[in-house]
């Protein structure tokens, strides 16, 4: 009897231990690429190991990958060997000391370098000199536009200089039929962020955060304008669904979407700018997909050679990538006569539309996009007073800076050795 | 044999034991041990005291207050909208069943029940496109001209309408059980004195089902507290995050944008754990003493 409990209990050890395995053959690659990303990835890592390298790649696709970064990073167990980060993590990524430099793998494959990705793109990975990541893509705000609409109420012509400005916008007022609007409210707090850059404001201050600016409340003030104008998608109303639907002339969201539009029967769309103040100072809010390194001391020489040609195999052939609407960050990629086919080639189309991508890289950012993505619907469709808004918000990442970055004033009682000991009795 | 004797309950009993430490005891503790600390998830914690409990419960200014409030304000419509529902309906529908006359019970009960198996994410898909302004039935067949996720009271009604959708069918079945159980008898002598239906179901059928009464208004009250994914999926806790429940702030703190503030969501999960336990055993000693009496 007593062997059968011991038997048992082995099994379930067995088991526990079994969940945390790692394969000296394969590199294990995390991302949090879910739908049809992931497959067009999973295609990608299909090729790649077709070319029979040494070590092979398995590619995950963990939904919440963060969190299960943090579990295996806290136990050292199943660190993955590469993985998929987006660009804002980074600072903070670095400053916990959780990415390991990627400088071994740009010796190991020398056309891993600045020259042969979009520029934004790869100095999203680099901290004070030192590069972490190695970029897959920029992805991020684009407007789409309703071509049918466009003719429908004569205005093609905003497009020629490929900005639309708010005042040409706001020239509709009282001339849409019913049912009509200029633009929904789709990821509306990545347009005030890109406003926030055409109006040469910032988020931060001598690296603090700084939500409630002037340039803030001039951003939040134009778009509720056009909201007040009735040029707007109503309050919470399903905009990009208006959009798809052929009633909205432009749709202000992400680069990706352009698959989705694509399967919309009838729908007359194109890309361009997100809309501006003027038409020579435009931006775009992006993020990146960078392939990054969690530190791990275990991971062999021989795999960081494999991640190095795995990464150089995808920046000579992340063409596939394009398929799922990404702007891919590969120079050999965007320069390739196929990749025009594709409907974000707009954005690196020129010096001046790639130089409108601006990815935020301030450390404390997700916090900043957390509070505006909480308030801003509420502040541009006059569901709350502007000002209590911008208090509240600066007052929220203030706040979550304060708890969430850990200020070592706070050890007094225990220092962590004592810590360490208290854990392990628990 | 004597030594089979000794060891066969911890047999049985073993595999649950295991389970049990392994996923719930050890991270309960932990859960409480992080309240007192200041944590990211990725460090070691550092030990603060009482300070998260201080800011999310004395500390007005703060962020973490407020949303601890708002949200425990939120959870609290939202148990008492919902659980009255959750227990009067399956009770009504368990009681209408048992009528003579109602053919086809067991039809009725499954299809009471199998919304219950629908995973909650894809319930809510399909539900806020009935509600969709544009696309929704509710709209264009009864021609309302509300965005019900972004109007109260539609907000919470929206809510309320797919928990009691998924949830009655369980309460239901376990009612159905208990009147089963209840001896015939006691209906007939109930008839002979004369008692009509409503009587019937006052004097028989309720204080014979206490028990499952107990249990389902304990567990529902339980599920409630912990809601998450119908206010997640249906409003996002809008509008004015007059919908965010607190287990939506904690989630968001411990692992959502940005370094995570494990302490301060552990403290309010902690707090949400506590409210829980009083109300349960408030339940537990109200049904157990008119039980008894």
């Amino acid at each position: 009897m007593r062997k059968a409990l011991m038997a048992m209990l082995t099994l379930v050890a067995v088991l526990l231990v079994a969940c945390g395995g790692n394969d000296e053959n394969t590199i294990q690659f995390w991302t949090p690429l879910t739908g049809d990303d992931g497959a067009y990835m999973d295609q990608l890592v299909e090729d790649y190991n077709a070319t029979e390298p040494e070590i092979e790649v398995k590619h995950i696709i963990t939904s919440d990958m963060y969190t299960k970064m943090y579990t295996v990073l806290n136990s050292g167990n199943g660190i993955p060997d590469l993985s998929i980060i987006h660009a804002d993590r980074v600072p903070s990524f670095v400053n916990q000391d959780l990415l390991k430099p990627m400088t071994e793998i740009m010796e190991a494959q020398p056309e891993l370098n600045a020259d042969n990705y979009i520029e934004e793109a790869w100095s999203a990975g680099e901290v004070d000199g030192t590069q972490f990541t190695i970029p897959l893509d920029i992805h991020g705000s684009a407007m789409y536009y309703n071509q049918d609409l466009l003719e429908k109420y004569g205005v093609e012509h905003w497009l020629d200089d490929n900005v639309v400005t708010f005042d040409e916008m706001l020239s509709l007022q009282g001339q849409l039929e019913e049912g009509d609007y200029v633009l929904n409210d789709a990821l509306l707090s990545w347009v005030l962020l890109a406003q926030i850059q055409n109006l040469g404001g910032d988020i931060q201050e001598n690296g603090e955060p700084a939500v409630n600016t002037d340039a803030m409340r001039e951003s939040i003030e134009a778009v509720k304008e056009l909201a007040d104008a009735g040029l707007m998608t109503p309050y919470g109303e399903d905009g990009y669904l208006m959009f798809q639907s052929g009633n909205v002339l432009f749709s202000t969201d992400g680069t990706w979407s352009s698959t989705g539009h694509a399967q919309v029967e009838d729908l007359n769309f194109g890309v361009t700018n997100i809309y501006a103040f003027e038409p020579d100072t435009f931006h775009n809010r992006s993020s990146a997909h960078l392939f990054a390194m969690l530190t791990n001391e275990e991971r062999s020489e021989e795999k960081e050679q494999g991640i190095a040609d795995f990464l150089e195999f995808v920046r000579a052939n992340s063409i596939e990538w394009a398929e799922a609407g990404q702007i891919v960050a590969s120079q050999d990629v965007i320069e390739s006569p196929d990749y025009e086919n594709y409907m974000q080639s707009f954005f690196t189309s020129s010096q001046e539309q790639e130089e409108s991508l601006h990815i935020y890289t301030y450390e404390h950012y997700p916090y900043v996009q957390e509070a505006m993505d909480n308030y801003v619907a509420d502040l541009v469709h006059g569901e709350m007073d502007i000002d209590t808004g911008l208090e509240e918000m600066q007052k929220f990442v203030e706040d979550k800076v304060a708890e969430g970055s850990l200020d070592m004033e706070n050890t007094e009682l225990l220092d962590e050795d004592e810590l360490e000991e208290e854990l392990s009795e628990e | 044999m004597k030594e089979h004797g000794k060891f066969a309950p911890l047999f049985f009993v073993g595999p649950h034991i295991i389970l049990f430490i392994v996923f719930i005891l050890i991270p309960s503790i932990y859960g409480i041990y992080a309240s007192f600390t200041n944590w990211n998830l990725i460090g070691s914690p550092e030990w603060v005291g009482l300070d998260n409990y201080k800011t999310i419960l004395a500390d007005t200014d703060s962020t973490f207050y407020s949303q601890f409030f708002n949200g425990m304000l939120n959870t609290l419509i939202f148990v008492g909208l919902s659980v009255p529902l959750m227990i009067i309906i399956p009770l009504m529908i368990a009681v209408a069943l048992e009528h003579k006359e109602v053919k086809f019970t067991s039809l009725f009960q499954t299809l009471i029940y199998i919304p219950g198996l629908v995973s909650i994410s894809a319930a809510a898909l399909i539900w806020s496109l009935i509600f969709n302004k544009q696309l929704g039935v509710v709209n264009n067949m009864f021609g309302s001209e509300h965005v019900w996720a972004a109007t109260q009271p539609y907000a919470w009604i929206t809510i309320i309408v797919i928990t009691v959708w998924a949830g009655i069918g369980g309460n239901m079945i376990i009612y159905r059980a208990g009147i089963n159980g209840v001896s015939k008898d006691l209906y007939e002598s109930a008839e002979i004195d004369g008692a009509g239906p409503i009587r019937k179901f006052w004097n028989v059928t309720l204080p014979s089902i206490k028990f499952p009464l107990i249990y389902t208004m304990v567990m529902t009250t339980a599920g409630a507290f912990n809601v998450f994914a119908q206010p997640l999926m249906m409003t996002d806790g809008g509008p004015r995050q007059s919908t965010t429940v607190l287990m939506m702030y904690i989630r968001d703190l411990a692992f959502s944008h940005g370094e995570s503030i494990a302490g301060v969501a552990s403290a309010m999960a902690v707090m949400l754990g506590l409210v829980l336990l009083v109300i349960s055993a408030i339940q537990y000693y109200i049904m157990n003493k008119n039980a008894t009496t």
